[in-house]
């Protein structure tokens, strides 16, 4: 009995967090503090899947989420330099029509999910080890496994790490193939100029 | 107190409307940003909102497999090629507008 209170408790209060913790990210004007904001609300949703009995599931969170893409949304924030420079404060229309769309979704999609009965079967017992089953599942050939999405995953994670090399390259070889002689803007030559070269040869 | 609270369990549908809130509260960021880093980080909470979404499908509706969290696998690497792919095209576009605002991003518009 203690323990379903905890929970209740529990899941409340990360409830909470995670809802106040995005309305945050999405309404603070200063980039950074949107990231931070994003970097803990992901770590309360993986405290929330370990309260869904997915511990492993946490763990990649933390991993790809928390390790990864903030850290990448962090660095396109410095490159781009949009911490420097106040966000500037969005339109009363458009925070207007911000809030009817999305008030309006949450209606129906609230009301469909409070009049909608789901079937639930929670006599089943779950797996003794979570990261065991989740490993078999992804290796599994049989009608039950996942083995063609987890190749195909890792092709389209190929392709994306190819793709933003090609995309964010800074001076692309002329003779470069499937690129049009590269690709600079003409008034903005990247190219380190010969008094520049000197002086960091100097340093 | 202890009672109370030990018969209300959060059930499924108590996930599943936090799951439409925050889905909600992503899609409001999408629609009101103009920095598309912001947009992006939008993005990223809709895309947690659907994962959260298939674990609490798997945790009530069929706990002997892992097919939902398999799913919720699948959603969180996508999520990190997109990032992956979208800091590439924000660090060009700066490079070649000098801006990320989504507004200025109309050189397809006619301009005369």
């Amino acid at each position: 009995m203690m323990t379903e209170a905890a929970q209740t408790v529990v899941f409340y209060i990360l409830a909470a967090s995670v809802l106040g913790l995005s309305i945050a990210v999405v309404r603070v004007r200063r980039l950074l503090r949107a990231a931070v904001a994003l970097m803990v609300m992901l770590t309360a949703s993986a405290a929330l899947y370990v309260l869904l009995g997915a511990e492993f599931l946490a763990g990649v969170q933390v991993l790809v989420y928390v390790g990864g893409i903030v850290v990448l949304i962090v660095f396109a924030i410095m490159l781009t330099r949009s911490s420097d420079l106040l966000e500037d404060v969005p339109s009363n229309l458009r925070r207007l029509m911000g809030v009817c769309v999305s008030s309006g979704f949450a209606l129906i999609a609230c009301g469909i999910v409070l009049t909608s009965h789901f079937p639930l079967s929670p006599s089943a017992v779950a797996p003794e080890d979570d990261s065991r089953a989740i490993g078999k599942a992804l290796l599994d050939y049989g009608p039950n496994g996942y083995v063609l999405p987890f190749e195909i995953i890792s092709l389209l994670l190929l392709a994306a790490a190819v793709g933003a090399i090609v995309i964010a390259r800074r001076t692309p070889p002329s003779a470069q193939p499937f690129t049009s002689g590269g690709d600079l803007p003409p008034e903005a030559p990247h190219v380190i100029s010969l008094s520049q070269r000197d002086k960091r040869q100097e340093r | 107190m202890i009672e109370f609270l030990a018969n209300h369990t959060p059930t499924l549908t108590h996930w599943l409307v936090l799951c439409a809130l925050l889905f909600c509260i992503g899609l409001y960021g999408v629609l009101t940003r103009r920095n598309a880093i912001g947009i992006l980080m939008s993005i990223e909470i809709m895309l947690d909102a659907g994962a959260i979404n298939f674990v609490a499908f798997n945790y009530f509706n069929a706990r002997d497999t892992v097919d939902g969290q398999i799913m919720a696998i699948f959603i969180i690497a996508v999520a990190a090629a997109e990032a992956v792919i979208a800091m590439a095209i924000f660090v060009a576009l700066y490079r070649y507008r000098g801006t990320v605002d989504v507004n200025e991003m109309d050189s397809l518009r006619d301009e005369s």
